[in-house]
Formats: structure tokens, C-alpha cells, sequence
């Protein structure tokens, strides 16, 4: 469905990511997992078209996206759910579920609506509330729900359990399941890197721009590297 | 007492025109951090059209209509030739390039047209009065505060409820999560140049319907307040802008009728004084924007 | 180095090197001001009157938009103002210098008795450059308090304002100004009878440019205007450099000012408005506005093309000698081209090439590159320094509620002189925000820091970085369009004055220790991510700081640089003599370089020890790979 290969984004003179490639297949969950500057972000952000890249490509189901602006890949079905979450603190949740669901119809974007409210209650409920007095865990689900307004068929999280409480942490985990039991793509970048391994199918494991391990969560708990590589050791 | 109120209604009626103009600089600035110093622009446009139509005899209720639909197009334009160039520049470079434009503008009604006043004349009704109680209101300015008001409801209506006037608030607030979201920059963008194109439109009828005349640099004096009405109320914020035109166009009314005989010509010298002093004491503006900057 | 205070120290205050921030610049600035004048006579002469007007008129516009550049250069605040600022010195000059008598046909009635003031022309330049610089005081302050900081846009609204009022002035108060239509003229003269002062002033104006811009004032705002944030953390404060690049700026204008009007013989409000702000503003923009070589080109290069496009307008085609029929180009060729050519010139400028023609790009540098041989070896740091004095850094109790979420709660760590201590924890455990709120960036919800015992809290930043605590920054803070050694340079500038009794090491020696002596001239923005980040670190160690607070050191580099920054800090730490705080996620860095360390989660604290008592820590691995017991 996605397929990435030696993609190079650079910062000015600056290499963020070197050569990465990677694939994800229709239906699958997959992890990206590394350690604080490896790149996740970096990656994320040139498969949907936040940065362009300056070298390899990115093809989904078929097309080459390279380098293609976010409003166009969103209209293709690759959704982003931003790192810090993004949500628009002044707009309602109502307004916030309206903007993901901005190239739906109207038809469609009050069915989607409906369809949120039932899956996320609490949204329901807060729907009048700015969304800038959501809690942590309440504002990281209204920042999947938004994203999920666009019907994607492939929704990318950057860090989705960042800055929570464990207790909200378990619920961003148990949402991730839910929408791998629901049939959807994802494409999740996560530092919690045990939990990410027990719900991804795959997962890539990044280091300093590059991708160094791939592997199934299962092969990839087995490493007894992992630790190390995550807090920047070489195995010693 | 009498003396205050006519003040107020004049003030209001001054300061509707700059809520208008400042509006339109607002949303400019919100979706692209751009200040507009070719906001004035639009109405120049304007002016010579109106003069152009109403030398063949034209009517204002047909002028009206026309004078909005240039100021509209002439800002799309605008944004097409020049800004769209600069789409996330330096603030050091967008304000140069609306600089640039204002003089490009100007200069060709200067090249092309002339330098001199061409006039042309004003509707019937402007300097009619008409009682209420002891008050004297002008029609001009009853009908500037009432059309005003419409509009900034229309506005506001178009701004709350709208799809578009939503992907306009987000764009404003946090522009590349709204493009991650499926918003348009370009749809944005051209749509927040087309609104402000019709505010400084129904601002431009107002404006040259009083003044009645135009020049290559007519613009300036209107851009000039609403840039600094925008800027009083809060840069950034829409209801700032609106607010700090009322303010702005209230303050020279006052301070033009309390100011001894002769120093009232300086009131323009004394309201960018106070200006200056709201920015010493409240650098903000009225209505505080909230801005973060991650270190 | 110990390099003792000698007379070399004395005006390291002033110029941080001689021969090549005054000598050199001197130089290249006389020779750029004999090619000026040359092409001027040279040109004048085939032209006879009307050339020496130009050519009289283009030295007094140099003489301007130098001035500006004196501030927007430096500070990178565009002012729209500075014509105002003009405005107020030219009407001053004009109300000194003419004599009573031609007054009392103009402005009988001035308040103040100013009709029957005779001062003579040296005398009114005087009081013109006083009271305009009286005004850029009250305007500096504004603008400081409206947040000027480069490209700042309250700020040029506000110097926008400036002209405005005092366009309103001159217009409306004819007592003194003459008003509108009449204006202010003048019999003495009309026209300068030598160039004399002009070549005088234009000298003046680009010695003192130049100057300016290589002094240590000009190099503390060129670090404002690259990041005002990252200069706040090295020390400078750069509202006061500011303000010293206006005032300086605003006195060369009010020379040339006065001079523009001694030379026109008259005054209308109109000569120092819209037209002359985009006619001297896009002098400075083609030019190069960071740049005083570039400003003069740019003066040459609008005067030349605006001249043409002049003649265009006039004559058609002629000009060109081509004996072309210019009928069916009379569409463009037109009296007034010339307003169209500087706004077509200013528009294309900012679209293509914002930077201008020559960017910084400056003569005398490039002749002090060209003759003088540096050095091939890098110096070798010698005697590392400790300090005799202890210091602390104390921490306590600090807690951040950013809008309902808790960036910290309850945390703080201690330090010592000669110590390193690590802090680490997963993203968003709180790290920076812990630097942020030590260093003034970020305010704390409660809590306390103390250094020394002497507390922090509430002190802006620049007063924090010379109080000893200076850091570097995770996303990279560097003055971009600096070289490597100005970026040094700047923080060792604040350190000379900061500390008159301890040394500071030599620019040179710290670039080498940084491992950055072969880039030592390439601008920071062209650097690689491992060489921004010993940079940064170079950088914070030239403030000679009690403590350095390194924010995440390796981030993106490799193992192999990784591993050889755990030296360069090492190195740069003993040579300034400073304690180390450092936040980094790889733990192989902090593991062979810390004394201690503490490990944050989610704003807390939750470890603290050696390093092998962290490494064998279960909530630390918690923390890390996150754990599913949680």
C-alpha cells in the first residue's frame, strides 16, 4: 500500500534521514520505533508532505506521492495525526471534527460526525467545549477522531502517547487495537517501543536517520539489543 | 452632553470604515503573517473606476456594486502576481513586497492616468441630515453604521459557520496541520484575499462616496488606518481589528472636536502619538493573541 | 591562553580585532569611496549641470542610506521611519541655519522665537542631529517595548507611524513649517558652492558604517538580529543594542538630511516622505541590506537605473543612441517611469533575490581575507583553567503547568563546579523545560533556582547567561549568516566585559578545541549537524559561564561523533572552567561523560545516582521502552 525507499530529507546542509526505506501493507500495523533525533518525525513528515524530500520516493497504492503537498495526499486517503497532537485550541471539538472531515460532503461529514460521537463519547459530551481545555488523553483522541473525519486508508500517528499519564497511555494503546481490529493502515511512530511491539504486525526500528532493524513485534521483543540501541548504547 | 453624543455617532460612523479595512487586514495577516501595506490599493482601484463610471453617467446603486467586484478582483490579482511569490517568506521580505506593490500600483495610475485630482460626484444624499432629538445624524453615517453592521455580521456569520470560514480559523491558528487536515492553501488564501477584497470594497464605496474624488495615492491615508487599527486592536485578531477601528475612529472624532482651533489640524499628529504610547504601555494591542514559541 | 588584561585588552572592549575591524575596513572603505567619487566626476563631466546635480544628489542619498543601514542592517528591523526621522532634522537644519530675515517672509510667527534664531549653517546641523536623536530615544524605546526583534512587524508599523506624524506635522503646522505649498526655502546657497562637506559626510558616514558593523556594539546586535532568542541566552541584551544602532543611525541621517536640504534650497513635507522612503529603501535592498558595500552599490546601481529610466520617460528610446522608432513603445516610455521602475525593482528584489546583489558580501573583508595569512595550525589550548571559586547550581522544588498540562512537577538536581551531571528521561519527560525555566526562557509555576545561593527565578535571560549560566539549544540556535568564529566571537565579547578579572581564552583557541578549525570562516547556517552542535557548545563556553547546560549535545549525530563530543566537552568545560548540566537521550554519551545523573519522567524526577546505579535502575528501563505493567 505505502512504499518508501531511500528517502533522504535534509535541514539545510543538515541529513535527518538517510536512505530510508519501508513498507506498509493493506491491513497492517506497523511500528516505527527509535530513540529522541533518530528521525521518526523526520520520515513521517516527508511521506505526508510536510518536508520535502531530497532524494528516493514514496508510492501509495501505485502512485508516486513524492513530494506532494499534504491537502493532495490527504485527498489520495494518507492522514497524519500530528506529534504534540496539533489540536486547534480555540476551535470547539465539533469545529475540529469538521475540519478533519473538510473534503467530505456534507452528507458524509455529519454521518462521520455521528459515527465519532459513538466511537469517543467523551467527544460527544465536549463537543461545545474549546478544545483547548481537552485533557491530555481526551485531546489525543479528539487528534485521531480529526484525522479519522477524512476516511483515510492510511493513518500515520506521530507519538501518540507522548507527554501522558500510563493510565492514558493504555487508552491511546487500546485505540490503536481497536482501529487495527477495525481493518485499518497504520503507520504508528512511537517511543514506548514495549507497548508499540505488542500491537504492531512490523515494526522499523530508526537510529541516527537510518533504519537499522525490521522485524515482526514478536522477532523484535526477542533482541536483547533493543534496550541499548533505544538509549543510544552499542551493546555493551 | 448633546456635543458627546454627536461625537460618538460621528466617531462610530468613521470608525466603522476603519473596522472594515482593519478586518480586511486581519485575516491577510492571519492566514499569511503578511501586513498589508498595498491594502490601500484596493480602493485606489476603485476610485478610478468609480470615476470612470460615473463620467458616463453612471448611477452610485450601479456604481456600488462595481466599485466591490474591482476591489475583489484587483486583490485576487494582487495575490496572484505578487504575494503568492513570497508564500512564507521573512516578515522582513513580505512587508517589503507589500510596500513594493503599493508603489507599483500607484505608479502606474500615476504613468498611465495622471497625477492630478480627477473628482467625480458624490450621491445626493450624503450631506443630509435628519433630526433626532436634539442630535443632527448625518444619512452618510446612519447608513455607513448600518451597512457596516450587516456586514460584520455577515462576516462573522460566514467566519463561525462556514466550512470555510472554519478552515480559515485553523489555517490562521496553525497552517501546515491544517493542510495536513485536507485544507487548501490555496483555497485559504485566495478566499481570505477575496474577503478582505470585499470589506475594503463596501469600505471604498464609503470612502469615495465622502471624498469624491481620487488620486494615484488616494490609497494611502485608508491603508494607513486600517493597518494601525488592526495593529491597536491586536494584530491577528479579527475582533481586535474590528474593535480597534471603532477605537481609532472614535479617538480622532474626540480628539478633533476638544482640541483648541489651532492645533485641530494636527489631530492625525496627536492620534499616532497616542498610538505610540498605547504601544509603549500595552505592546500587544487591545486583544492579546496567544503566541508560543518552542525553544 | 592566559593571556593577561594588557594594552591588547583595553580596546578589546571596542574592537575585538584592530587590524581587521578598523584598519582594513578603513582602507576598503576609502577605496570604495575614491571609486564613487571618480565614477561621479567621470560622469559629471560628460554631462555637465544636470550630471552634477545627479551626482551631488546620489552622494547625499549614500549619505542616507547609509544611515539606515546602520540600523536596519545591524538589527534587521526594517524602519520605514528613518525619512521621518530625516523629516525632523532637515525642518530643524532649515529653521536654524536660515537667517532672520528670509524668515520673516515664511514663518513670521514661529513659536519659541525661533524666527530670529541665526545659528549659520555648521550650527543648525548641530542642533538637527541633537534633536533628532532626542525623538529616536523616545522612538527606541517604543519600538523596545513593542518586542522589535528582526523582521519584528509592530515594530515597522510603528516607525511607519513615526513618518506619518511627522508628515502631519510639517503639513499642518505652517508657523513653523511653512505648511504644505509654501515649505521653507532658502537664499544661502540654493546650492552647495564646494562638495566639500558632502565628500566630508559621505566619508564620515561610511567609516562610521563600516565601524559600526565590526564594533563590538555591531557585533551584539548582528547576533540579535541572526536569533534574538539565542542572543538573549549568551548575554546580550539586545534592546540595548538596538538602541544604539538607532541613535547612531538617526544622527548620520540627520547629517544628510540637512545636507539635502542645504543642497535643494527648499523644503516641502512631500521631499522627505513616501517617495524618498522607497527611493532610499530600495537604494538598500538591491544593494544588500546587511551589508554597507552592498548599500553604496545599491545607490549607484538605482541612481544609474533610475536616471535611465528618466530619460526612457522623456526621450523613448533615443537614449540608447539605436535611432529605434519608439512609437509603439511610447505605452511604456513615460514621464514618471522612474516611480515604476523602484516599486517594479523593489517588488522584483523581494521575490527573487530578497537578499539583494551583493547580500553581506563586504569589500574591506574581502581584502583582509585576501592579504592576510592565516594561520595554517590550529593553536593549541594550553594551561586548562579551574576556577578557584566554587559555584553551585541549585534546583529545587521547580513546577511548570503549561494550559492544564504539567511540564514539571516538583523537580530540581544540584551541581557543582568541576561536576558533570546528566539529566535524561524519555521525550516530553520535561528536560528542556527544566533549562528553559533556569534560564529565564520559561516561567516557573513555583520553585526555586539558586546559584550560589543568590536566586534566579524572575531574572531575564541575558541577565541569567552573565550571572554564569549559559546553555545550547536542541533545535540548533546558531547565527546563521555569522561565521564560526563570529559566532564565538559575539558570546566572548559579553564575557571580556562581563568578567574584567578572569581571562577568557582566544576566539581561535576555542574554534580549534571545538574541533571546528577548518570551518572556522564558513558561515554557521552551511555547517553539518555534528559541527552546529560543537558550535553551539564553542559557543555557550566563550561566555565563560560558571555552567554550561548542554540540551541534547548529540542529537543526530553518529556513534563515532557521539563518542568524540563526550572529549570536546570535556575539553571546552575545563578550559572555561565551568560545572556541566547535560540533557541527551543516548546513554552511551551521558554514561562516559557524567559524574551523576538524574532521570526525569513525565515532569518527575524519578532517579537520580551514578551512572552504573542508573543503568541497573528497573524504573529507568520502565521509563525508556515503556513498560506494559504500567
Amino acid at each position: 500500500m505505502l512504499e518508501v525507499s531511500r528517502l533522504t530529507t535534509r535541514y539545510g546542509a543538515i541529513s535527518a534521514l538517510r536512505d530510508a526505506g519501508l513498507r506498509v501493507g493493506s491491513g497492517e500495523v506497523v511500528g516505527l520505533i527509535g530513540p529522541n533525533g533518530a528521525g521518526k518525525t523526520t520520515l513521517l513528515g516527508s511521506i505526508a508532505g510536510l518536508l520535502s524530500p531530497a532524494a528516493g520516493s514514496v508510492t501509495f497504492e501505485g502512485t508516486d506521492i513524492t513530494g506532494s503537498s499534504p491537502e493532495k495526499l490527504l485527498r489520495l486517503g494518507v492522514a497524519l495525526v500530528p506529534e504534540h497532537r496539533r489540536i486547534f485550541g480555540d476551535l470547539t471539538v465539533e469545529e475540529n471534527l469538521k475540519i478533519g472531515g473538510i473534503t467530505q460532503s456534507r452528507e458524509e461529514r455529519a454521518e462521520l460526525l455521528d459515527e465519532m460521537g459513538e466511537q469517543f463519547p467523551v467527544l460527544r459530551e465536549k463537543r461545545t467545549v474549546a478544545a483547548g481545555y481537552l485533557s491530555g488523553g481526551e485531546s489525543q483522541q479528539l487528534a485521531i477522531a480529526r484525522a479519522l473525519m477524512s476516511k483515510p486508508r492510511l493513518l500515520m500517528m506521530d507519538e501518540p502517547s507522548l507527554g501522558l499519564a500510563p493510565v492514558l497511555v493504555n487508552v491511546v494503546f487500546e485505540l490503536i487495537e481497536t482501529l487495527r481490529n477495525q481493518g485499518r493502515t497504520l503507520l504508528v511512530v512511537e517511543q514506548n517501543a514495549t507497548r508499540m511491539l505488542e500491537v504492531a504486525d512490523r515494526a522499523y526500528v530508526l537510529r541516527s536517520g537510518e533504519i537499522v532493524a525490521e522485524g515482526t513485534g514478536a522477532e523484535l521483543r526477542e533482541r536483547p539489543d533493543l534496550f541499548d540501541t533505544f538509549v543510544g548504547g552499542n551493546g555493551q | 452632553m448633546t456635543e458627546l453624543l454627536q461625537n460618538l455617532i460621528d466617531g462610530l460612523g468613521r470608525g466603522s470604515i476603519y473596522a472594515l479595512l482593519a478586518l480586511g487586514v486581519a485575516v491577510i495577516f492571519g492566514v499569511m503573517h503578511l501586513l498589508n501595506f498595498a491594502h490601500g490599493e484596493l480602493i485606489t482601484v476603485s476610485g478610478y473606476v468609480a470615476f470612470w463610471t460615473i463620467s458616463e453617467g453612471w448611477s452610485w446603486y450601479l456604481v456600488t456594486p462595481v466599485i466591490i467586484g474591482t476591489a475583489i478582483v484587483t486583490s485576487l490579482v494582487i495575490e496572484r502576481v505578487a504575494f503568492s511569490r513570497v508564500r512564507g517568506s521573512s516578515d522582513f521580505t513580505l512587508l517589503l513586497t507589500s510596500f513594493g506593490v503599493h508603489f507599483v500600483v500607484s505608479a502606474i495610475f500615476l504613468l498611465y492616468v495622471s497625477a492630478s485630482v480627477k473628482t467625480f460626484s458624490e450621491p445626493g444624499w450624503v450631506a443630509n441630515t435628519f433630526p433626532v432629538g436634539s442630535l443632527n445624524i448625518e444619512v452618510y453615517d446612519a447608513v455607513v453604521i448600518g451597512v457596516t453592521l450587516v456586514t460584520l455580521l455577515a462576516t462573522s456569520w460566514l467566519i463561525q459557520r462556514t466550512m470555510f470560514g472554519l478552515a480559515l480559523r485553523a489555517a490562521a491558528a496553525d497552517f501546515d496541520t491544517a493542510r495536513l487536515m485536507g485544507v487548501r492553501s490555496d483555497t485559504v488564501i485566495r478566499g481570505a484575499f477575496a474577503l478582505s477584497g470585499l470589506l475594503a470594497g463596501i469600505a471604498g464605496v464609503f470612502w469615495l462616496m465622502r471624498s469624491g474624488h481620487t488620486t494615484p495615492t488616494v490609497g494611502i491615508t485608508p491603508m494607513l488606518k486600517g493597518v494601525l487599527a488592526a495593529l491597536i486592536g491586536g494584530l491577528g485578531s479579527l475582533r481586535g481589528a474590528v474593535l480597534g477601528g471603532i477605537v481609532l475612529g472614535l479617538a480622532e472624532v474626540l480628539l478633533r472636536s476638544r482640541l483648541p482651533d489651532s492645533v485641530a489640524s494636527l489631530t492625525e499628529g496627536f492620534v499616532f502619538l497616542m498610538i505610540a504610547l498605547l504601544f509603549i504601555f500595552r505592546p500587544q494591542g487591545l486583544i492579546r493573541v496567544a503566541h508560543a514559541e518552542r525553544v | 591562553m592566559a593571556e593577561p588584561r594588557g594594552p591588547n585588552a583595553a580596546h578589546a572592549g571596542m574592537f575585538p580585532n584592530l587590524r581587521r575591524d578598523v584598519a582594513f575596513p578603513i582602507v576598503g572603505v576609502g577605496l570604495l569611496f575614491g571609486v564613487f567619487v571618480a565614477v561621479g566626476l567621470l560622469y559629471q563631466n560628460s554631462f555637465g549641470g544636470a550630471g552634477e546635480r545627479l551626482v551631488t544628489t546620489a552622494m547625499i542619498n549614500a549619505i542616507i542610506v547609509l544611515g539606515i543601514q546602520i540600523y536596519v542592517g545591524n538589527t534587521g528591523v526594517l524602519s520605514f521611519g528613518h525619512i521621518g526621522f530625516g523629516a525632523i532634522a532637515g525642518y530643524t537644519f532649515a529653521i536654524f541655519a536660515i537667517a532672520p530675515a528670509e524668515k520673516i517672509k515664511r514663518i513670521p510667527d514661529a513659536p519659541l522665537g525661533l524666527t530670529d534664531v541665526d545659528m549659520g549653517s555648521w550650527g543648525a546641523v548641530g542642533v538637527a542631529i541633537a534633536v533628532t536623536v532626542v525623538v529616536a530615544v523616545f522612538v527606541g524605546i517604543g519600538l523596545a517595548r513593542s518586542g522589535a526583534e528582526s523582521g519584528a512587524v509592530a515594530a515597522t508599523v510603528i516607525t511607519l507611524a513615526l513618518l506619518f506624524v511627522t508628515h502631519e506635522v510639517a503639513r499642518h503646522w505652517p508657523e513653523l513649517t511653512g505648511g504644505e505649498r509654501a515649505g521653507l526655502s532658502f537664499r544661502i546657497g540654493g546650492k552647495l558652492d564646494t562638495r566639500v562637506p558632502i565628500y566630508l559626510a559621505l566619508a564620515g558616514a561610511l567609516v562610521l558604517a563600516r565601524l559600526f558593523a565590526q564594533s563590538r556594539r555591531g557585533r551584539l546586535a548582528k547576533a540579535g538580529r541572526e536569533d534574538d532568542l539565542a542572543a538573549r541566552a549568551m548575554g546580550v541584551n539586545p534592546m540595548v543594542q538596538q538602541m544604539i544602532a538607532l541613535l547612531t543611525s538617526v544622527a548620520v541621517v540627520s547629517v544628510g538630511a540637512s545636507l539635502k536640504v542645504y543642497e535643494t534650497g527648499s523644503l516641502l513635507p512631500e521631499d522627505f516622505f513616501f517617495f524618498f522612503t522607497l527611493l532610499t529603501l530600495t537604494m538598500l535592498i538591491v544593494g544588500g541590506r546587511n551589508s554597507v558595500t552592498g548599500a553604496l552599490f545599491g545607490v549607484a546601481v538605482i541612481t544609474v537605473g533610475r536616471e535611465l529610466a528618466r530619460r526612457m520617460g522623456q526621450d523613448g528610446f533615443e537614449v540608447f543612441g539605436l535611432g529605434l522608432d519608439s512609437e509603439p513603445l511610447d505605452w511604456i516610455f513615460r514621464e514618471n517611469l522612474q516611480t515604476v521602475f523602484l516599486g517594479v525593482a523593489m517588488l522584483g528584489f523581494m521575490i527573487w533575490r530578497p537578499k539583494g546583489l551583493l547580500s553581506d558580501w563586504e569589500f574591506d573583508d574581502w581584502l583582509y581575507r585576501r592579504f592576510t595569512r592565516t594561520q595554517s595550525a590550529p593553536p593549541v589550548p594550553q594551561a586548562t583553567m579551574s576556577d578557584e571559586n566554587e559555584a553551585r547550581l541549585e534546583v529545587s522544588n521547580v513546577s511548570v503547568v503549561f494550559g492544564g498540562f504539567q511540564a514539571l512537577s516538583q523537580s530540581g538536581f544540584e551541581v557543582s563546579s568541576g561536576e558533570v551531571v546528566g539529566i535524561i528521561g524519555p521525550n516530553g519527560a520535561g528536560k528542556t523545560t527544566m533549562l528553559n525555566v533556569i534560564t529565564g526562557l520559561v516561567p516557573a509555576t513555583s520553585g526555586q533556582v539558586r546559584l550560589n545561593g543568590k536566586e534566579l527565578i524572575g531574572t531575564p535571560s541575558h541577565e541569567v547567561a552573565r550571572a554564569g549560566l549559559v546553555r545550547t539549544f536542541q533545535n540548533l540556535r546558531l547565527f546563521g549568516s555569522l561565521t564560526v568564529r563570529e559566532n564565538v566571537e559575539v558570546t566572548r565579547l559579553v564575557a571580556i566585559a562581563e568578567h574584567d578579572d578572569r581571562s577568557t581564552p582566544e576566539t581561535d583557541v576555542l574554534v580549534a578545541a571545538a574541533g571546528l578549525w577548518d570551518h572556522r570562516d564558513r558561515r554557521a547556517s552551511e555547517l553539518d549537524y555534528g559541527n552546529s552542535r560543537r558550535l553551539e557548545l564553542a559557543r555557550a563556553a566563550a561566555a565563560r559561564p560558571l555552567f554550561l547546560l548542554l540540551d541534547e549535545p548529540t542529537s543526530g549525530m553518529s556513534d563515532t561523533e557521539s563518542l568524540a563530543m563526550v572529549e570536546q566537552v570535556q575539553t571546552m568545560a575545563a578550559l572555561v572552567g565551568a560545572g556541566v548540566v547535560v540533557i541527551d537521550h543516548d546513554l552511551d554519551f551521558i554514561i562516559g561523560i557524567c559524574d551523576r545523573i538524574y532521570c526525569l519522567d513525565r515532569g518527575s524526577v524519578i532517579a537520580s545516582g551514578t551512572p552504573v546505579e542508573i543503568q541497573a535502575d528497573p524504573a529507568v528501563q520502565a521509563a525508556y521502552l515503556g513498560s506494559s505493567a504500567s
